[in-house]
């Protein structure tokens, strides 16, 4: 993890004129081959070492850049604590020295009108504010279309609800002479190192959102009242609320007012809502905005089946740019439904709700659905149209629970 | 006739394992430089002495053959497509790939 990139690259040349000559090598290599037990793919994979910290039993390690929450890992109080929080990294996080001194980081500001660089001290002094926030992968639910698509198959656990600590952007642009005129997104680039040999644009980190994402965006540094992790994007990390998980980049290390979109291939053509079958292309919709959604928590899948009787059906529901108004519940997959009460605190717009409806259920398997309406009337859908990369999967359909009672 | 079929095996045995052989040596100068950019610039391989961090360590995915051509040929997130390579070029480096992480099946 720690082996410094250049270090790699020498290491890669030095031993490649040496090696390709060595006749003996593919048999070595077929003997390695031999001793490894195939049956290892089949066990549980352990924790990554850069979040070896997490709680593995809550865990779900699909590779070494995907970790996801179980789906009866998320419980009933509605923050989720970092270490059973999701990981998806597009690129291997930088090496963790960069959160040794984590006031000492730099952040390039560009398209104001008094461009410049300011540390996360600096930052510190331009204003402080919490933000709850649903943190969602934008993949999330990708493995609950009946179509699928490549890429990790999440099911629920590529979400959490977070705090966030840190400045608003906005304060930020107005100390550094507002927003240059013309500026229609606001774009950040992460600091993973990209090594030589690679065109930086096929793969950094670099999103640009609608410059109507700065009203409620923040440049945040802790997260759930401790320092942004260094897995979750510390020292410093880009927030826009419910904008799904790739638009918040980690480790930013510019930020910059901009006329057009990036031209980074993760905004050009990946992370694009694209037909079944197609390629990306800039022209089709970006995902940005998250959608009305929810799902039940508890009883989760999978489990042993229930003793007949009153049963607690809880879960989450989130609006993406608004609140959560109304939950409804149905134990018959959907045919009949009945209004959920809402429990717990209301962090406002941006966070999920928690919701239980009490029910009594007989012997026998019911499917569980729930579908959660936002404050402006909008309806979880009841099927998520596919699309290639199998991005923001909301539907309700998609996303009920089976229980056996016995 | 039993013996000469059994020589016959064997033969054809000792041919595929050469071939197999040339592919693994293909498959390897394409990981470690032919491909552009090359594979181990970003992964990490121990049997190709590469330690890019960038990309998943092949050496923990143990990906199989097929997912090794799979990727290289469409991509999968933050890695592009390798359009550029034959139908030829893609095998080698899926089995050598596969093999060299222990993920051959």
């Amino acid at each position: 993890m720690s082996t410094p990139t250049d270090l790699g690259r020498r290491r890669l040349l030095a031993s490649g004129t040496a090696a390709i000559a060595a006749a003996g090598i593919g048999g070595a290599t077929r003997a390695v081959a031999q001793a490894a037990p195939p049956a290892a793919a089949a066990q549980a994979k352990p924790l990554p070492a850069y979040v070896s910290w997490k709680d593995a039993d809550s865990m779900i390690v699909h590779s070494p850049n995907t970790v996801e929450t179980r789906w009866s890992a998320f419980g009933s109080s509605l923050i989720t604590p970092a270490d059973r929080l999701y990981i998806r990294n597009n690129l291997a996080p930088p090496d963790v020295s960069i959160v040794a001194n984590r006031d000492a980081w730099q952040l390039a500001v560009e398209g104001v009108k008094q461009p410049r660089t300011l540390t996360v001290a600096d930052l510190k002094s331009l204003g402080v504010d919490a933000l709850p926030m649903v943190l969602q992968c934008s993949g999330n639910g990708r493995g609950l279309f009946s179509d699928k698509a490549s890429g990790t198959q999440w099911k629920v656990g590529a979400a959490g609800l977070v705090i966030w600590g840190g400045v608003p952007l906005r304060a930020v642009a107005e100390a550094l002479g507002g927003v240059a005129p013309g500026m229609r997104f606001v774009t950040g680039t992460g600091g993973e190192a990209i090594p030589a040999g690679i065109d930086p644009k096929s793969v950094i980190v670099e999103r640009s959102v609608p410059i109507s994402a700065l009203e409620d965006a923040m440049l945040a540094w802790e997260m759930n009242g401790e320092p942004i992790p260094h897995a979750h994007g510390g020292p410093l990390r880009l927030i826009f609320p419910g904008y799904s998980g790739v638009n918040n980049v980690k480790y930013i290390k510019r930020l910059a007012f901009t006329r057009d979109e990036t031209d980074a291939r993760i905004q050009q053509t990946r992370y694009r809502i694209v037909p079944p079958g197609g390629k990306g292309h800039p022209s089709m919709p970006a995902v940005w905005t998250m959608g009305t959604k929810s799902w039940i928590n508890s009883p989760a899948p999978g489990q042993r089946p229930l003793r007949p009787g009153w049963v607690q059906i809880h879960g989450v529901a989130m609006g993406g740019m608004n609140a959560a108004r109304r939950v409804e519940v149905s134990i018959d997959g959907g045919k009949t439904w009945r209004d959920a009460a809402f429990f717990g605190p209301n962090l406002g717009r941006y966070a999920w709700r928690q919701f239980v409806l009490q029910a009594q259920l007989r012997p026998g398997t019911h499917q569980l659905a729930s579908r959660a309406t936002d404050t402006q009337g909008n309806v979880q859908e009841e099927r998520t149209p596919f699309n290639a990369s199998g991005y923001l999967n909301a539907g309700w359909r998609a996303h009920m629970v089976q229980v056996t009672v016995a | 006739m039993k013996k000469l079929a059994g020589l016959a095996a064997g033969l054809v045995l000792a041919a595929a394992s050469s071939v197999s052989a040339a592919d693994d040596s293909v498959g390897k100068r394409l990981f470690m430089q032919d491909a552009t950019p090359p594979c181990g610039v970003c992964h990490a391989l121990n049997a190709a002495g590469t330690a890019g961090t960038i990309g998943p360590s092949l050496d923990e995915m143990k990906p199989d053959a097929e997912r090794v051509a799979r990727v290289i040929r469409s991509g999968l997130g933050a890695m592009p497509a390798y359009a550029q390579l034959t139908d030829q070029q893609v095998q080698a480096l899926a089995q050598y790939v596969s093999k060299a992480s222990g993920g051959a099946k």
